[in-house]
């Protein structure tokens, strides 16, 4: 997943603390890709992806068209005029999913309750994450990809990422759909926004990282949100998405001052994309934002002054898909603008995040990928914010469904500073991580 | 909340497959689902997925029951087609082959002169000494194919390359006859007959 579910420390920039006691609520991290798909429409993981889960221009459109591409025999109905009113089917498409790990820093992280300790390093997680998925079609034009989510400290399954789509093809040049989601940009088809970036997607789930984030990269799914978004496609080249977004966490108690980071109203999120496709390549460019005004809580009533973040992003993502090798190129830039005037009045940080990586793959059996990764504050806040670093990885994909992932992610700064970061004298590179990811899907 | 996750995926029963799905009729079909690969009316970008305006009836037809009863198995027709194929029924295929023979193909355009030069002579005349016939007298003088013999005018170069190599290495095995053909050509000389074949 891609945000550890263990309590962050609060910090001025109104960071989303996330409270152990919503046990039941597991925060949406990256979303997998899925064999329920590939049961459904009978179709080899490589139709839909390059290597799980980043996605071919044909995946995308899988997507867009709401999951619906169903090959399974069905249960139906239809009116006395043929209108079909129901479109089930037979063998519900259902899959699993396993992650297993072992993450070593370079110098073990602090011990949580007793100063001066270590915790243990090379942590072992089995599992580090399991999740099950029903994703496919459940109704003529609608389809639903929900995740749910085994959680070690809550010790339960939990909810995790949730998209219902609804999508019709008007004609062959323009199709338009609804989904109705809780983590923004995870609807999103390119593999260069938040909810999908490889290689970062993967992260161990107990190393450190840096603490600031934008609302757009987890920020509102950690807070709990539930959107809802329409999205029109032109001619396989030209999306546009317009959505809003209401907290909405998982628990069934009203939402009042015993939560955090709670959304004032509704958080309007937009999406613009450009792609371009000929032979073997493609590549789109493209914007996406969100407005969000945010209550703290946390002891504070859900009224009065609000904490506002407007983020406008950038993001690009080149692809070519050969027999032999696959290549692609993601990136994406985030700026967040900041005024706090609930939980720091008079104060407006920024924060600009940075994310390119690369990846190749030969035959969908071996792999290696390369990132950068930076996130700065504006010069308030920079001093306890600024974390940037690289990640490397090697992937060996024996099967389709499977995957062994090592990864490094060096640190040259990371809360604000490259030595003696924390005051204890931890510096930056002792976060280095060195991370085995085992991943099987069926 | 504790919820214990019964995997009650043991719907065991379809292997029957009893009921198909509900057909649409075949430009709606072709239009939501094949175009997604194939392209608005059959007439793909990419060379991973062939162009299908303008094919022949009958050929579609041929493939179209190989992918559902796995007869042609080469690499993409596994991970591609058999699940499209899976559900289709016989008047479905029909509908399908109908719609795709009867849209406009692509035009066809010249590849490198050199590979030309050698792939007309190929196409024309064969190779009498390895005993290649002359790809016309089964695909026609323009490529357009007759029966169950496809055209190959305006298709992907790549796309008939992929299929050549795929007859020679027995991984397309559903054209024995194609195997015949292609069995003593080389490389070069399958990429000559492809890249004129294709220009038509």
């Amino acid at each position: 997943m891609n945000h550890s579910s263990t309590p962050r420390i609060a910090s001025r920039l109104a960071r989303l603390s996330l409270v152990a006691a919503t046990a039941a609520l597991l925060l949406p991290g990256a979303a997998q890709a899925v064999p329920s798909f590939a049961r459904q429409t009978g179709m080899a993981c490589e139709a839909c992806h390059t290597v799980f889960p980043e996605l071919t221009p044909f995946g995308r459109r899988f997507k867009l068209n709401g999951y619906t591409i169903d090959n399974l025999p069905q249960v139906s109905d239809v009116t006395g005029s043929k209108e079909q009113t129901l479109l089930l089917n037979q063998l519900p498409p259902l899959s699993f999913m396993l992650q297993a790990s072992v993450t070593s820093t370079k110098k073990a992280v602090p011990d949580s309750a007793v100063p001066g300790a270590n915790a243990q390093n090379g942590q072992t997680q089995f599992p580090q994450q399991a999740s099950l998925f029903y994703a496919g079609r459940i109704a003529p034009n609608l389809g639903a990809f929900v995740q749910m989510t085994y959680d070690g400290t809550a010790g339960s399954f939990g909810w995790d990422n949730t998209d219902i789509r609804y999508a019709k093809n008007v004609n062959p040049n323009f199709l338009w759909g609804l989904s109705l989601n809780n983590n923004p940009t995870v609807q999103d088809v390119w593999n260069s926004t938040p909810a999908w970036q490889a290689p970062f997607d993967q992260r161990s789930a107990t190393a450190p990282s840096g603490a600031a984030a934008t609302m757009l990269d987890g920020g509102l799914a950690d807070a709990g949100v539930a959107g809802l978004s329409v999205y029109g496609y032109w001619n396989d080249s030209l999306y546009a998405e317009l959505g809003a977004y209401r907290s909405a966490p998982a628990v069934a108690i009203p939402l009042d001052s015993t939560n955090t980071s709670v959304v004032d109203g509704v958080a309007p999120y937009w999406r613009l994309a450009y792609e371009r496709q000929w032979g073997r390549q493609s590549w789109e460019l493209g914007a996406y934002g969100v407005n969000a005004k945010m209550f703290p809580g946390g002891g504070i009533p859900l009224s009065g002054p609000t904490d506002r973040y407007n983020d406008v992003a950038l993001d690009t993502q080149y692809q070519y898909i050969g027999d032999e090798s696959i290549y692609s190129v993601l990136g994406t830039y985030i700026k967040e603008s900041q005024t706090l005037d609930a939980s720091a009045p008079g104060t407006s940080p920024d924060l600009k995040t940075l994310r390119v990586g690369g990846s190749y793959y030969y035959r969908r059996q071996y792999g290696a990928g390369l990132g950068y990764f930076s996130t700065t504050g504006s010069s308030d806040i920079s001093a306890t914010t600024d974390t940037n670093g690289w990640t490397a990885e090697l992937d060996w994909i024996p099967y389709q469904n499977t995957k062994l992932a090592l990864q490094y992610t060096a640190y040259n700064k990371f809360n604000g500073a490259s030595d003696n970061y924390d005051g204890t004298g931890r510096n930056a590179s002792d976060n280095n991580t060195l991370y085995l990811l085992g991943w099987i899907n069926f | 909340m504790k919820s214990s996750i019964a995997l009650a995926v043991g719907v065991l029963a379809s292997s029957l497959a009893l009921a198909q799905e509900p057909q649409q009729p075949a430009p709606t079909l072709a239009a939501n689902v094949c175009m997604s690969c194939h392209g608005p009316e059959g007439r793909s970008v990419s060379p991973v997925f062939p162009r299908l305006a303008g094919q022949q009836k009958a050929y579609i037809t041929a493939q179209l029951q190989a992918f559902r009863n796995r007869t042609r198995s080469d690499p993409l027709a596994q991970a591609y087609m058999w699940g499209m194929a899976s559900q289709l029924s016989d008047s479905g295929i029909d509908a399908l082959a109908s719609y795709y023979s009867a849209q406009q193909p692509v035009a066809g355009t010249a590849g490198d002169a050199a590979l030309m030069a050698e792939g007309k002579k190929i196409y024309t005349q064969g190779i009498l000494a390895e005993k290649v016939p002359a790809c016309a007298s089964c695909h026609g003088a323009d490529a357009q194919g007759v029966g169950a013999f496809p055209r190959l005018g305006g298709q992907h170069v790549e796309y008939l390359l992929a299929q050549l190599e795929g007859f020679k290495s027995g991984v397309r095995a559903n054209a024995p006859i194609m195997l015949g053909v292609v069995h003593n050509m080389t490389v070069d000389q399958l990429k000559a007959a492809a890249t004129y074949a294709a220009s038509k």
